[in-house]
């Protein structure tokens, strides 16, 4: 489907009138899922690339991909063989996943990592850097299976990732028991939290798993941390809560 | 200290103006390499007329900062040669709209201060002259930077490329935005410099940080 080139500047100013008047966290997301859908993506992406030290978990803006997706990410630390990530340190120029590919010679394992989009429909995404004059990066990720590339529509999807990112980081300052976006549980957090919910103790649950208390203890508060909790007990209300665990 | 002159006061201010636009070889032509013209280590081009209105920030004899607005009415870099960068639907040109060029800064250091200052000193004189709007044209990578000043940036439509665009030397992306001249735009930049805030903006009351000359 074509379009004429002028409607791409309407839809994005629309856009951005319609989330200043938003000052929710879910309002917004729900906005940006939304107009991103018409430019042929079904997942977005938005995080702060963190700084050394910090953890990865906590610099999700915005998230519509897989759990899964995420917790395989983040529990395999691809964040050292993204090629996207890898690419974003020598540019902060947009550019596509299909820019990349043509761009550079990848690796079996970078190839793989950037392949696994595809077991949830994405076959090409936009990655919009969004550097903010004090020198701290954003980046803005929507993907889908078709995604419109045309360069008038890469135009107004980076603008909008740069006033998204904008509203998003407000809403959270503004109202900070707005929920964010949260990192998911790794499928070896998940399985310790179901365990945890049956009222077994750390000690139990290693002799069970074959694991050392020591690391089922170290997996439960990676899980709290995540749940944004420090007791027990609300952990494994937040983990049903989200649909991590179940009874 | 800050001075306001009109582009009618040419003659009668015609040192300033000299430094004016000695400042400006400088800093176009030598610092950014842009080809326009200019005469003995002076840059004037069709904007500096007498509808023009400046604003210098003056460290002893030298031009330190500086900024330039033209009322749209009268003479728009937008609307003369760029009128498709505005999407909106609304027009280019209005009375009450102004378009800001121009803007030079002390080469080094930390400029929030000194950006506010100048800024603050030109957005009270466009308040106090009932204007609405500012419109500027900008390199769209300095989006990010507007937008720390005031999250009251909004685009007019979305970027274009020029020269070839950003992946050639002499190529970029550019774009129109503008600012709603209103008091939460100059508390923003205020914030943004921490300069101190001045609530006397009413009629023409000139500000004391402001050259007592007047305009009108």
């Amino acid at each position: 489907m074509t379009f004429d080139a002028s409607i791409y500047g309407k839809r994005t100013l629309d856009f951005i009138e319609r989330i200043r008047q938003l000052d929710r966290y879910d309002d917004l997301s729900r906005e940006i899922v939304s107009e991103l859908k018409w430019f042929g993506y079904s997942s977005v992406t938005s995080w702060s690339m963190p700084r050394p030290g910090e953890d990865q978990a906590d610099c999700l803006l915005i998230n519509t991909r897989p759990r899964e997706y995420i917790a395989r990410y983040i529990e395999k630390n691809y964040i050292v063989r993204d090629p996207v990530v890898t690419e974003l340190r020598r540019t902060v120029d947009p550019f596509s996943w299909s820019d990349l590919r043509a761009k550079r010679s990848l690796s079996r394992s970078e190839k793989s990592i950037m392949d696994e989009g595809q077991e949830f429909g994405a076959t090409d995404g936009l990655i919009v850097p969004i550097m903010t004059p004090s020198g701290s990066l954003s980046v803005f990720s929507p993907c889908g299976e078709q995604p419109n590339l045309s360069s008038r529509a890469r135009a107004a999807v980076e603008l909008i990732g740069m006033f998204s990112v904008g509203a998003l980081k407000r809403a959270v300052t503004k109202h900070p028991s707005n929920e964010r976006a949260r990192a998911p549980l790794t499928p070896r957090e998940r399985e310790i939290m179901q365990w945890v919910a049956t009222g077994r103790s750390d000690e139990e649950i290693a002799d069970l798993l074959t694991l050392t208390p020591r690391t089922v203890t170290w997996h439960v508060e990676n899980a709290k941390r995540k749940l944004d909790t420090h007791r027990r007990t609300h952990a494994v209300v937040q983990a049903l809560r989200f649909g991590e665990i179940s009874l | 200290m800050i001075v306001v002159l009109s582009g009618r006061e040419r003659n009668t201010r015609g040192d300033l103006f000299d430094r004016y636009f000695q400042c400006h070889y400088r800093v176009f032509i030598r610092g950014k390499g842009w080809r326009v013209a200019s005469v003995n280590g002076r840059e004037v081009d069709s904007y500096d007329d007498e509808h023009a209105i400046y604003f210098l920030d003056l460290d002893g004899p030298q031009v330190a900062a500086s900024i330039r607005i033209t009322p749209t009415v009268k003479s728009s870099l937008i609307a003369d040669h760029l009128p498709q960068l505005i999407e909106n639907g609304e027009p280019a040109r209005a009375p009450t709209i102004y378009e800001c060029n121009r803007l030079v800064m002390p080469p080094s250091g930390d400029n929030r201060h000194n950006k506010s200052s100048l800024i603050g000193a030109m957005l009270q004189w466009c308040f106090a002259r009932r204007l609405t709007h500012l419109h500027m044209l900008i390199d769209a990578e300095a989006l990010p930077e507007y937008l720390e000043l005031t999250p009251l940036t909004t685009p007019l439509g979305l970027p274009q490329f020029y020269g070839g665009g950003p992946e050639v030397p002499t190529g970029g992306a550019c774009m129109a935005v503008r600012w709603p001249i209103c008091p939460q735009l100059l508390d923003d930049v205020r914030r943004y410099g921490q300069t101190e805030s001045d609530d006397r903006l009413r009629g023409d009351e000139v500000m004391p940080r402001i050259s007592s000359d007047r305009i009108h």
